[in-house]
């Protein structure tokens, strides 16, 4: 190959210009090379910064993270085919095996308790969408089937892991009412072609996200699911890991675990190699929002952290988003919003703002929460910590600060209290504290609807860079990187070549 | 045959690929201490699959019996005792 030509720049009118060519040419010299679709390139000071929005094509046949990816899937399902062959998974009780439910703090089973209130909620939030016929992809051992089929004319619980669908097969043996609406389906998330167009008016994908391989494979999911549900029905993701909440939960979980004389040097090595070494999928709620611009069906998106009394790895550090489908005529609320940060709220306070409101909808934004403000806590801390800091100084800090978040669910159960509104919680602004927007409406100007349309705080632009994290990808990653690097060497005078090249999922609204 | 020392080192092997440089010691937790992750256990019982002819279908599986190396090893000798 021909080294490319370039016009150095220098002899422009002015240093605006030849930054403008040297940014244009790096960009010109990314865009030659195969596994690059887009290519932006910023200044830093005197050095260049390029963002690249990786080839998937080339990723996937060139790099092999098709190939990849595919073991992933295979590791996944054998992982839940082991999971049934437990002593306590034959003895679980019809409806609740919580086989593989370990918390990543202790590493043992998530209580009983607490997997309830997740189940009871995350049911809840489902029946709220009306289903009647229903397609349930990673249905497991039936958790939700158990529960929502009942409500249902139609249920098709699909799963990838053949033990799981026995065990789900030999639980509807015990109930036979429901087992009449459900048809099970052994099929990999991907793989799910036998469906036609609008089949059905709720496609629900619940706690299965986080084991695809990577953001690609749950597109291929989500177009495939857009095109099975029908105008007027949703697509509920529920529990999905947040790319933004990850260096809270990595230091949440490493801080639990470490040992008292741990130093906070080596404390954050263990977080940094977490997040690293994260195997599962982790999303920002900006892939998701960007969805409507992408597929017209999708008309719009809701973004929500859980209900939820138990403060877990569930309730702190995942969401779901809800894709409505189809032209949505719902009027749109557009209430203010005022900063909590300005006021600090409290729980008491807003239930006295709701009783002097007389009927108003309106809106917080930025409200601090109350399940993070500890991991926020810590990782203040550990930003700024000295050499002679330890986890169990770090931990007797912790328990001496002052906290003011506020609960989601105590705002959640301002809703039985007779005040007259309905309270949504949204993460839709992406912000990386787990700080969310509130927004109160009365009653009875809802008209009976489940899901209004509020128009929430925007995101930053820059959450829309990253979508999504790259679990097991790390190799793959750092070899297109070495690839455009050289490439850039080969291609560029020195002066020209970036001083890094960072993979981005989107230069949209990257500017 | 397969014995000890070819667990320790394929264990040895995942530890490495982890990034995990401290020692491995035979009764050393894998799976509960962190030092493997759960998706690393596939890997173990592939090899047992593979080269000790382990059907889990048969003897079923519970990660305590994959924990460590002491353990695997315990896991294969009562598996060959009742064949």
């Amino acid at each position: 190959m021909e080294p490319l030509t370039y016009n150095l720049g220098d002899t422009g009118p002015n240093k605006e210009t030849q930054q403008a060519n040297r940014r244009a040419a790096v960009e010109d010299a990314l865009r030659s090379h195969p596994g690059v679709r887009e290519a932006a390139v910023a200044l830093d000071g005197d050095h260049l910064v390029a963002f690249v929005v990786a080839d998937s094509e080339f990723v996937d046949n060139v790099l092999g993270r098709a190939a990849a990816g595919s073991t992933i899937v295979s590791k996944w399902r054998k992982i839940f085919d082991l999971s049934q062959l437990s002593k306590q998974a034959a003895t679980a009780s019809v409806g609740f095996n919580t086989m593989g439910w370990d918390s990543s703090y202790t590493r043992s089973a998530i209580p009983d308790d607490e997997m309830h209130e997740w189940v009871e909620n995350t049911v809840g939030d489902i029946l709220r969408l009306k289903p009647v016929s229903l397609c349930e992809i990673g249905c497991g051992t039936g958790m939700l089937v158990m529960r929502i089929a009942p409500h249902c004319e139609r249920y098709v619980a699909v799963d990838q892991s053949s033990a799981v669908l026995k065990r789900l097969k030999e639980q509807l043996g015990t109930a036979p009412d429901v087992a009449g609406r459900v048809e099970i389906v052994e099929s990999q998330a991907a793989q799910l072609d036998r469906f036609g167009e609008n089949t059905f008016d709720t496609l629900v994908l619940s706690s299965v996200v986080q084991f695809f391989p990577n953001v690609g494979y749950l597109s291929k999911v989500l177009e495939n699911a857009i095109k099975m549900v029908r105008p007027g029905g949703h697509i509920y993701v529920g529990d999905v890991r947040s790319l933004p909440l990850l260096p809270a939960f990595a230091t949440s979980v490493e801080l639990f675990q470490a040992a008292e004389e741990l130093s906070a040097s080596e404390l954050r090595d263990r977080i940094h190699r977490r997040i690293e070494r994260e195997p599962e999928l982790a999303l920002s709620p900006a892939y998701f929002l960007a969805l409507p611009r992408g597929i017209p069906k999708v008309s719009r998106v809701d973004i929500r952290p859980l209900r939820g009394r138990a403060d877990n790895e569930m309730t702190r550090f995942r969401y779901e988003a809800i894709l409505h489908i189809g032209h949505d005529n719902a009027p749109v609320f557009d209430g203010e919003f005022v900063d909590w940060i300005e006021r600090k709220w409290t729980v008491e306070d807003l239930r006295s703002l709701l009783r002097q409101k007389s009927k108003q909808a309106f809106g917080i934004r930025g409200i601090l929460n109350a399940r993070l403000e500890k991991d926020l806590a810590a990782m203040a801390i550990l930003d700024g910590a000295d050499a002679g800091l330890t986890a169990g100084t770090i931990r007797q800090k912790l328990e001496h600060d002052v906290y003011r978040g506020v609960h989601p669910q105590a705002l959640f159960d301002l809703e039985n209290e007779n005040l007259g509104y309905r309270v949504f919680l949204s993460w839709t602004a992406c912000r990386n504290d787990g700080s969310y927007d509130a927004f109160f409406l009365p009653k009875e100007s809802l008209q009976g609807m489940a899901l209004p349309a509020i128009h929430w705080p925007e995101p930053d632009s820059s959450a829309f860079l990253h979508h999504a994290n790259a679990p097991g990808q790390g190799r793959i990653c750092k070899e297109l990187t070495d690839q455009l690097m050289a490439h850039c060497t080969q291609n560029l005078p020195p002066e020209f070549v970036p001083r890094e090249i960072m993979l981005v999922d989107s230069l949209e609204n990257a500017s | 045959m397969k014995g000890r020392a070819d667990i320790h080192a394929f264990v040895q092997g995942l530890l490495d690929a982890s990034g995990d440089d401290a020692p491995l010691v035979d009764s050393d937790s894998l799976l509960f201490s962190g030092r493997l992750q759960s998706i690393d256990a596939v890997e173990i019982v592939v090899f047992l699959e593979e080269n000790f002819g382990i059907d889990f279908a048969q003897v079923g599986f519970d990660k305590e019996r994959i924990d460590s190396v002491d353990a695997i090893c315990a896991l294969i000798e009562s598996v060959a005792k009742s064949s």
